[in-house]
């Protein structure tokens, strides 16, 4: 038995020395493609609290989709929910909302070329000059004015009638020496700023909880409010679409949508004429149009359409499926006909894209 | 590995010389800091007795459990139950750091669907349907048991995977007794152990306490981040892993028991349990976290209380017995920041209130030698108030979003248990249950059969019918509460074979092996939705199925030498067998994430005299983190081993009774994650004192 038991203890110590987590690390890809050619990126939001948000290429000419490649390009993690991007002359700028940062790549190597950090909540950022952007926070009453040069904040816009706790600013366009933004989380406003004294100078009120807005090229601006929940505190109601005249800031034209529907991600083509967004199915109206489409541009597919972009030069479609939120999603290409063109695996949580 | 050398090196000059002094009395108390007879230098070494075949009780015919006895509860005092269950039992103990949230779920289940009773009361959060193990100290369970999958049945409702059973026991004392241990670990970790008792023929009383706190800012090399460096004009020049600490994870936990037992001598039994638990844990950053940690501050308290009241009546062939218990829960949610004036502004200030009244009416009756019959009718009456989010009204003023919800949940179970033979055994459950007005009938049966008498190696089958409610949060959570959801479903059966074997006072050795098969309808899962929050929905179809096997061997090696081991292993694959979600799900066919489908543990002690070493193992496969079983550089979380060890030396003195213990917790320093982006500490050490003075006594 003695024996046994002495055997029984070297086997053991003997599978605990050889096996321990194994970990690669450090590993530093090397990626070059060209600055001025076409190309998407796709930031896959990831769970929330896992850490697990991953950046994703595709190239539209050659098809060719490359997956997590901040993680390949810089050995480190992207954060935790990278909720969207911009570029701008020629380095991309990731908004990672829950891990406080906003990281600047380059766009034709993804290597990261600076980090702007101390943020609350980051959800978008917006270009005023080379030395000046703003960042869009949630449960933060101020818009963060951050140098971009020296990726550093450098003063804060404070948002009227917002507590920290419920505050919320959204997407931004600008028309003019205005920068508009929606203000979403039990929220029912659009506040313009003037972008050389950065303060609030007016605010329009729509419907609960406007989820994005856009600027078409007639200079109106667009937003789609999903109505809240049933049973919100702050209001439930039908879902609306608003056309608003960016120069007079008033509304001109609201379209309603059914009580339950969930619209969201306001969309425009390159030219700034036609509008899509997703509510079940993706839907596509003429900016000109007086009423809303009769049926969809693309029908509800048992997909979970989550994110959708148009491209400025061609006009596909773009959108992507969450499937269930667990596993890497899938973006689905289409022509402006609707035409199924390709379609390719990227991140977990598709939610935003960003054109070169 | 050279603090690990120091450490023992150290450590054992000290016992040695300690060791010389000490009086060779035996230690006079059982209750001592040291684990089983590893303290107690008594030559009389005891083996484990083995159980005659046909003999087991017959409450327990065809059950599938492993029960956890007080030397395992008190293999670290500092443990919690759920370090416990993780160094000793089959099933997945899910931890988000150290003293941080700690889930446990058997057989490829999750977590809600592993009911939890204390002294006989269900104490799994109505809101969240589930019990957080770091709460639960061990030093405050005196008996633990694990009834896996249909062997919960007889027990409480809705446990799918199983039910943990927790109780607390009279200590059996003759007169006044005290014990304190103080232990002292690295991250500036403390942790006070007191108990008092007194007892005589009737009354025995017992107060326990127990205090932790930590600031748990262990390092660790964060390879999710890099540093970077600039040059004067900020162009980046290099960059490194940094070495972090665990930002903002800091607790400081405060437990009280009080118990007071009367016992008629007559057959009456009266008990009364009052837990009372608060706690102030700071939620760690995640690694990818950007954050100062000086700005925010993100934080959990808690304040719980938990009472019965229980009375039992014993006679000779039959038993009746009472509960009434009350629990109340406060539970507060911070996250805050310094927005450049100093003063922290909440970004997100929950708070939920808890109350919970139970009552239960049990009784057993025994036919001759052949039939027993147990009746047990249970109530939980929740009320729930919960404030998720305090915002500001279109009309201005202010609002708060939250439900305020009550639910009775009813519970009757009626049991035949029948051995016609005493090689054979049969027992019948059904189990009704109605939870606010939803109602189902859970039905279970079980059979054992000795197969031979030699070796008391005994079959087992069993096949049961389950549900589970959904939660409180499920059903009006504000936003995304949905009270269309369905109750989830689950049908299992398995069969197994028990042994065991040994002589006394030479040997013992028993094992277990059990098969199991459990298809799981309506699984309910909180999803996101495109209006920025989660929903619960009924989405999945699992079949969970593997095997479960356990092993203990105890041997007394001479006089002086003991010997023990425990081992584990499970296979749980559990199966998203449900539809297609979209033409692009690739998770049909695939393992559940965060579900391992191997582990394993082992525990082994050697005792010599009044010297213990206590030697812990546990081994997880690794865990998906996506319902596809891709792994992606962002979401791995490889498979782990991980160690811990512990020498003690007990020491008795006219005037008390002292021990002395060393723990080294992760002993190979591994890098390792329970959940993504949640750091789990290094190697790291922990000394503990302990004293039972003597009162006078020889």
């Amino acid at each position: 038995m003695k024996r046994l038991i002495a055997y029984y203890w070297l086997v053991l110590l003997c599978t605990l020395f050889s096996g321990c987590m194994k970990w690669e690390y450090g590993r530093e890809e090397s990626f070059s493609f060209p600055a001025t050619a076409e190309g998407l990126f796709i930031t896959n939001e990831g769970n929330f609290q896992y850490g697990n948000a991953t950046l994703s290429y595709y190239d539209p000419n050659a098809r060719t989709i490359e997956n997590e490649i901040f993680y390949r390009a810089n050995a480190m993690k992207l954060g935790d929910v990278a909720q969207s991007m911009v570029i701008r002359d020629g380095v991309g700028w990731i908004v990672v909302n829950n891990s406080h940062v906003i990281f600047a790549i380059d766009i034709t190597t993804f290597k990261e070329k600076g980090r702007i950090v101390d943020l609350t909540s980051p959800r978008y950022i917006h270009f005023i000059s080379d030395e000046k952007a703003y960042v869009t926070q949630i449960w933060d009453n101020r818009i963060f004015i951050v140098n971009p040069k020296r990726f550093e904040i450098i003063g804060h816009i404070q948002c009227p009638n917002m507590s920290m706790e419920a505050g919320s600013t959204e997407q931004m366009v600008q028309y003019g020496k205005y920068v508009y933004v929606n203000c979403w989380s039990y929220q029912n406003r659009i506040l313009k700023i003037d972008t050389e004294t950065d303060t609030i100078v007016d605010e329009l009120v729509v419907g609960i909880q406007p989820t994005s807005l856009v600027l078409d090229k007639n200079n109106k601006l667009w937003t789609l409010t999903d109505g809240g929940y049933n049973g919100s505190p702050y209001g439930y109601e039908a879902p609306s679409l608003y056309r608003i005249d960016a120069e007079r800031f008033a509304v001109e034209r609201q379209f309603k949508l059914n009580l339950g529907d969930k619209p969201s991600e306001v969309q425009l083509n390159g030219t700034g004429d036609k509008l899509y967004w997703i509510n079940d199915d993706v839907w596509c109206m003429d900016v000109e149009s007086e009423q809303l489409p009769n049926t969809p541009f693309l029908p509800y597919s048992n997909t979970l359409y989550y994110g959708l972009t148009i491209n400025p030069h061609n006009g596909d479609v773009y959108v992507a499926d969450a499937i269930d939120y667990q596993q890497q999603g899938r973006v689905y290409r289409y022509s402006q006909t609707g035409e199924l063109i390709d379609d390719f695996y990227v991140g977990v949580i598709p939610g935003a894209f960003c054109w070169k | 590995m050279k603090n690990l050398f120091l450490f023992f090196g150290l450590l054992s000059i000290v016992l040695s010389v300690e060791a010389q002094n000490s009086s060779k009395t035996p230690l006079s108390r059982q209750d001592l800091l040291i684990s089983h007879s590893g303290g107690q230098p008594d030559r009389n070494i005891a083996i484990r007795e083995i159980p005659i075949w046909g003999r087991q009780p017959m409450k327990e015919i065809g059950m599938q459990q492993t029960k956890l006895d007080s030397t395992v509860l008190r293999d670290n005092l500092a443990f919690s139950v759920a370090d416990v269950l993780t160094y000793n039992s089959s099933i997945f103990v899910k931890q988000y750091g150290r003293a941080t949230l700690s889930t446990v779920s058997f057989r490829g289940t999750g977590p809600s669907h592993t009911q939890v009773l204390w002294n006989g009361m269900r104490i799994n959060n109505p809101m969240l349907g589930m019990t957080d193990f770091s709460m639960i100290p061990a030093y405050f369970i005196d008996d633990a048991s694990l009834l896996h999958g249909t062997s919960s049945v007889g027990e409480t409702g809705g446990g799918l995977g199983g039910a943990v059973r927790l109780a607390t026991r009279p200590v059996q004392a003759d007169g006044w007794g005290v014990q304190y241990v103080q232990g002292i670990g690295m991250f500036k970790t403390f942790d006070e152990f007191l108990r008092l008792t007194w007892g005589n023929d009737h009354w025995q009383i017992s107060t326990r306490a127990v205090y932790q706190s930590s600031d748990n800012d262990y390092k660790y090399r964060n390879r999710d981040k890099k540093e970077l460096i600039y040059d004067d004009n900020h162009t980046i020049i290099g960059s490194y892993y940094p070495v972090e600490r665990n930002k903002s994870g800091a607790f400081a936990d405060l437990h009280l028991l009080q118990e007071v037992y009367y016992n008629t001598g007559r057959g009456d039994r009266l008990g009364l349990n009052a837990w009372y638990i608060r706690s102030n844990r700071e939620l760690a950053l995640l690694t990818t976290d950007y954050a100062d940690n000086r700005k925010f501050d993100n934080r959990q308290r808690e304040e719980t209380f938990r009472g019965v009241l229980s009375w039992d009546h014993l006679r000779k062939t039959w038993k009746m017995s009472a509960k009434a218990g009350y629990i109340h829960t406060w539970m507060a949610y911070d996250y805050e920041r310094d927005p450049g004036n100093g003063i922290m502004t909440s970004m997100t200030r929950s708070r939920s209130r808890v109350n919970t009244l139970f009552g239960d009416i049990s009784g057993e009756y025994v036919v001759g030698d052949h039939w027993f019959f147990n009746v047990d009718v249970a109530l939980h009456q929740h009320f729930v108030e919960s404030i998720d989010k305090n915002i500001i009204l279109q009309e201005g003023n202010r609002g708060v979003v939250g439900y305020d919800q009550g639910r009775v949940e009813l519970d009757g179970v009626l049991s035949a248990k029948w051995r016609p033979t005493d090689r054979m055994g049969l027992s019948l459950v059904v189990r009704e249950q109605m939870y606010g007005n939803r109602w189902v009938t859970v039905p279970a049966f079980f059979t054992d059969y000795v197969l031979s008498k030699r070796g008391n190696i005994v079959a087992k089958a069993s096949i049961s019918r389950n549900y589970r409610f959904p939660t409180l949060n499920d059903l009006y959570f504000l936003p995304g509460g949905n009270p269309d959801l369905k109750n989830e479903s689950g049908f299992q059966y398995e069969a197994g074979l028990s042994f065991s074997i040994g002589t006394p006072k030479s040997y013992a050795l028993s094992g277990s092996v059990s098969w199991y098969d459990q298809h799981i309808d309506d699984w309910i899962l909180w999803l996101p939705t495109t209006k920025g929050f989660f929903s619960p929905v009924n989405v999945k179809k699992v079949h969970a199925y593997g095997v479960e096997a356990q092993a203990n061997l105890e041997v007394a090696l001479s006089k002086d030498w003991r010997f023990e081991m425990n081992g584990t292993f499970s296979w749980s694959p559990s199966i998203n067998k449900g539809e297609p979600m979209s033409p692009a799900d690739r998770s049909v066919g695939k393992q559940l994430p965060y579900e391992p489908e191997y582990s394993a543990t082992t525990t082994g002690r050697l005792n010599y005299r009044s010297w213990g070493m206590l030697w812990q193992f546990c081994y997880y496969s690794e865990r998906y983190t996506m319902s596809s079983n891709d792994i992606s550089l962002a979401g791995q979380l490889p498979s782990y081993f991980m160690n811990n060890l512990t020498l003690e030396k007990g020491f008795s003195f006219r005037w008390a009774d002292l021990s002395l213990k060393g723990s080294i917790n992760n002993l190979f320093d591994e890098e390792y994650l329970s959940v993504l982006s949640r750091p789990m500490p290094g190697i790291n050490f922990e000394i503990f004192i302990g004293i039972i003075p003597k009162w006078g006594k020889k």
